[in-house]
């Protein structure tokens, strides 16, 4: 029996994998731990290795393929078996086939832009529909390619079109009801202000062109996550400002005596920590709706968000600092360190980004003075972080020139309550505002 | 002096007897000829008392050689008279298919018009119970395939009835199907003169889920599958054609564009038949209101069994249907 080599779950969000590149060919001979391939999941790409003896018997799926985790792409032959004649790469039906890097449309007239290739690229020319599905879509005006056929074979059948009839008719009555009512409120006169369009400029450079570029693994990723969070969470935002001052302070005296030792806490590291400390007294911030019932969960494991550069194609990821609340700060600023560096370079493994409680999202170093986030599911809260800022401050009655850092949370108020997050945030100021008590 | 007679309930042979004596008695041409017919009453006594009330030249007994009293019987019509064929078995017929499918189906297209061919072909068709294979026929897939000639199969004895009047009356030779096992089934029949058109389908039970056609015996099990259907939400419309010719194609499809979903549930072999004919006339005809294939169901494709299981297992039966209906709906 030749063994199977399926296409591995490589992360907890992972659901298809691209082969970028074959390190075997058919008929190498490899030995448990060898590199078999690069894959490219959701999140990085990954290195897959074999757990078996034995020699390459067929690539099933050719590189640049995007197939479903499961799939089987290789196979390899046992010790002594004898090898099938089958040698050649086989171009199973692959979710995506290869596209061009870059698809350009250049067009003098404003068109609509293309389709991109759906995230799941099932192939629509074979779609199935009963007679009877096809012709109440076309009698409603639905779209088949965006009807899951539940039919055999996913066949799109009456079944589906109904449910989908049902559907779109409650969307359109509760649109209609939304329409009534803004009607009401708005005034019968609107005064009408002529605006001026400013010509658009002929393109003369490259980026200026209209173009399509399919999105990546990570964006579609994204795209994907981040709808179903702000679509189904319902968020709400808490901010506060904190007096940064003593932090800096502290910050400034500890870096100054640890520069010896090759390490440099940034505020980020600081506010890891309080927010890990502060779950102690705030456990719902350390939690996940589920359904119908609140999962508390046991380990602090603070997600921190990692731009990737350009190069690496862009998005970010959230590295994960486990047991949060239980590590120094020294031990903090050296993983958090280490996931950004790795994230960048060569990207994450699976254990360095899953398994996140609660995220924080820094753009201070941008000089972004606040912002909001969205929810990194399944957290329930996610802290947007802005830059310690020097300006005018009111202390003690007086006016004086200090640091103040404004910080958002953004909140599953399913788990969440506004009381809550403003504890929450006391909590943080109190650990922020007074840091001393970080140390020990 | 007549009584309330409303809710009168006779057999089903009760009911093929009045048919041919009430044809009888109104018209001096229609006389019955078959094996044991007249002084035994019949094989099934669905003749008894015949002889007594028409005499021995109208009710006859023939010698067991059916191609000679069928070729005698095409004869008498041709030259005028309306004569009733008994076929004890329509498995018996086959030794008569030269003079009933040849001189009988196609006299009047041969002749130019000359000569029609008023004459009703009847006896029990299908398996009767434990009768082997020859004796079992499913004649209808095989003698539809024939033009020229009528057909029908009666549910009930009220069909009965109807229309084996309609059959004696009609100009055309007519292969009227009974089934033994029906003989003894009783419903309602009016005294009152009725006929049942041909080519008229009735709904034998309405739904909305899935449409069933059959015919004669198997209505039976059809209605006995929606009944335990009906328990798990799936309502069936189970559609009776009552002539195979002429085929009421249009009350079949009127009922598929309701239900979007179709099984045919027919006794003979599936190929090339009754069956296969009706579902390539709906998906020709609605295709567009179909939600998923026509499915069929028939007996196996194998000579009838005599063992009493294996016959049972042979044959279309309630299961068979119940599993058809759940794939034709998507309700596996």
């Amino acid at each position: 029996m030749p063994i199977e080599i399926t296409m591995p779950r490589l992360s907890d969000t992972m659901e298809v994998g691209t082969i970028l590149h074959w390190h075997v060919k058919v008929g190498d001979e490899v030995s448990a731990g060898d590199l078999l391939a690069d894959i490219e999941t959701d999140k990085a790409t990954m290195e897959l290795q074999s757990f078996d003896d034995g020699c390459v018997e067929q690539l099933i799926v050719s590189e640049g393929n995007q197939v479903e985790v499961g799939t089987i792409i290789a196979t390899l032959s046992e010790e002594g078996e004898v090898v099938s004649d089958t040698k050649e790469v086989i171009e199973v039906p692959a979710i995506t086939q290869e596209v061009p890097a870059v698809t350009q449309k250049v067009s003098n007239t404003p068109q609509a832009a293309p389709t991109p290739t759906p995230p799941t690229g099932e192939q629509r020319t074979g779609q199935r529909v009963s007679p009877v599905a096809r012709r109440l879509a076309e009698e409603h005006g639905i779209d088949l390619n965006s009807v899951q056929g539940s039919g055999p074979s996913g066949r799109i059948i009456k079944r589906d079109i109904l449910q989908r009839i049902d559907t779109t008719s409650e969307t359109t009555s509760a649109a209609q009801t939304t329409k009534v009512v803004s009607t009401d409120v708005v005034p019968s006169t609107v005064p009408v202000t002529p605006v001026n369009i400013a010509q658009p400029l002929a393109p003369t450079s490259p980026w200026q062109q209209e173009r399509t570029e399919p999105l990546s693994n990570m964006r579609q990723i994204i795209a994907k996550r981040l709808v179903e969070s702000k679509q189904t969470i319902p968020h709400y935002q808490v901010t506060m400002d904190f007096d940064m001052d003593p932090l800096l302070e502290m910050r400034k005296t500890l870096n100054e005596q640890l520069a010896v030792s090759g390490i440099k806490l940034s505020v980020n590291d600081f506010l890891v920590r309080c927010c890990a400390l502060s779950m102690a007294t705030n456990q719902e911030f350390n939690a996940s709706f589920g359904g119908d019932c609140i999962l508390y969960h046991g380990p602090v494991n603070v997600g921190i968000a990692i731009a990737l550069p350009e190069e690496r194609g862009g998005g970010l990821v959230v590295g994960t600092i486990r047991n949060a609340d239980q590590k120094s700060l020294r031990t903090i600023s050296q993983e958090s360190s280490y996931l950004s560096k790795k994230a960048r370079e060569s990207g994450l493994a699976p254990d360095e980004m899953g398994d996140t409680t609660f995220t924080i999202s820094n753009l201070g170093m941008f000089g972004v003075d606040n912002f909001t986030a969205i929810i990194n599911p399944p957290n329930s809260a996610i802290l947007a972080v802005g830059a310690a800022i020097e300006k005018p401050v009111v202390r003690n009655g007086e006016l004086a020139v200090g640091h103040e850092m404004c910080a958002t949370l953004s909140l599953d108020h399913r788990v969440i309550d506004g009381a809550m997050a403003a504890m929450y945030l006391q909590s943080l100021k109190e650990l922020i505002e007074n840091p001393a008590s970080l140390l020990v | 002096m007549s009584v309330a007679t409303a809710e009168r309930v006779i057999e089903f042979r009760d009911a093929l007897r009045e048919a041919m004596s009430e044809e009888m008695r109104k018209d001096k041409r229609v006389f019955l000829l078959g094996e044991e017919v007249a002084e035994y009453n019949g094989a099934y006594k669905v003749s008894k008392g015949m002889l007594d009330e028409f005499g021995a030249k109208r009710v006859i007994d023939t010698p067991i050689s059916e191609s000679g009293f069928s070729g005698m019987a095409i004869g008498a019509a041709m030259r005028g008279l309306r004569p009733i064929v008994e076929f004890m078995s329509w498995s018996f017929s086959l030794v008569a298919a030269d003079p009933i499918l040849n001189n009988a189906a196609k006299m009047l297209y041969m002749s130019g018009g000359q000569f029609g061919c008023p004459i009703v072909f009847r006896g029990n068709n299908g398996a009767g119970g434990q009768l082997a294979s020859t004796h079992s026929w499913c004649v209808e897939s095989m003698y539809a395939n024939i033009p020229g000639l009528k057909m029908a199969i009666p549910y009930d004895a009220y069909d009965a009835k109807g229309l084996l009047k309609t059959a004696i009356q009609d100009d055309n030779p007519v292969f009227f199907l009974e089934s033994e096992r029906l003989l003894s089934t009783t419903c309602h029949v009016p005294e009152e003169e009725y006929t049942v058109p041909f080519g008229q389908a009735i709904v034998r039970r309405a739904g909305t889920d899935c449409t069933i056609i059959s015919f004669g015996r198997p209505l039976h099990f059809c209605l006995k599958a929606a009944g335990e259907l009906a328990k798990e939400g799936i309502e069936c419309e189970v559609v009776d054609g009552r002539t195979i010719r002429p085929l009421d194609i249009d009350s079949m499809v009127e009922s598929v564009r309701k239900t979007n979903a179709c099984v045919i549930v027919d006794q003979s072999w599936s190929f090339a038949s009754i069956g296969s004919e009706i579902a390539a006339q709906i998906h020709a005809i609605c295709f567009d209101d179909l939600d998923n294939r026509v499915y069929r169901v028939h007996s196996d494709d194998v000579p009838t069994p005599y063992a009493h299981n294996l016959e049972q297992a042979y044959l279309p039966n309630a299961r068979k249907i119940c599993e058809a209906v759940r794939q034709a709906t998507y309700n596996v």
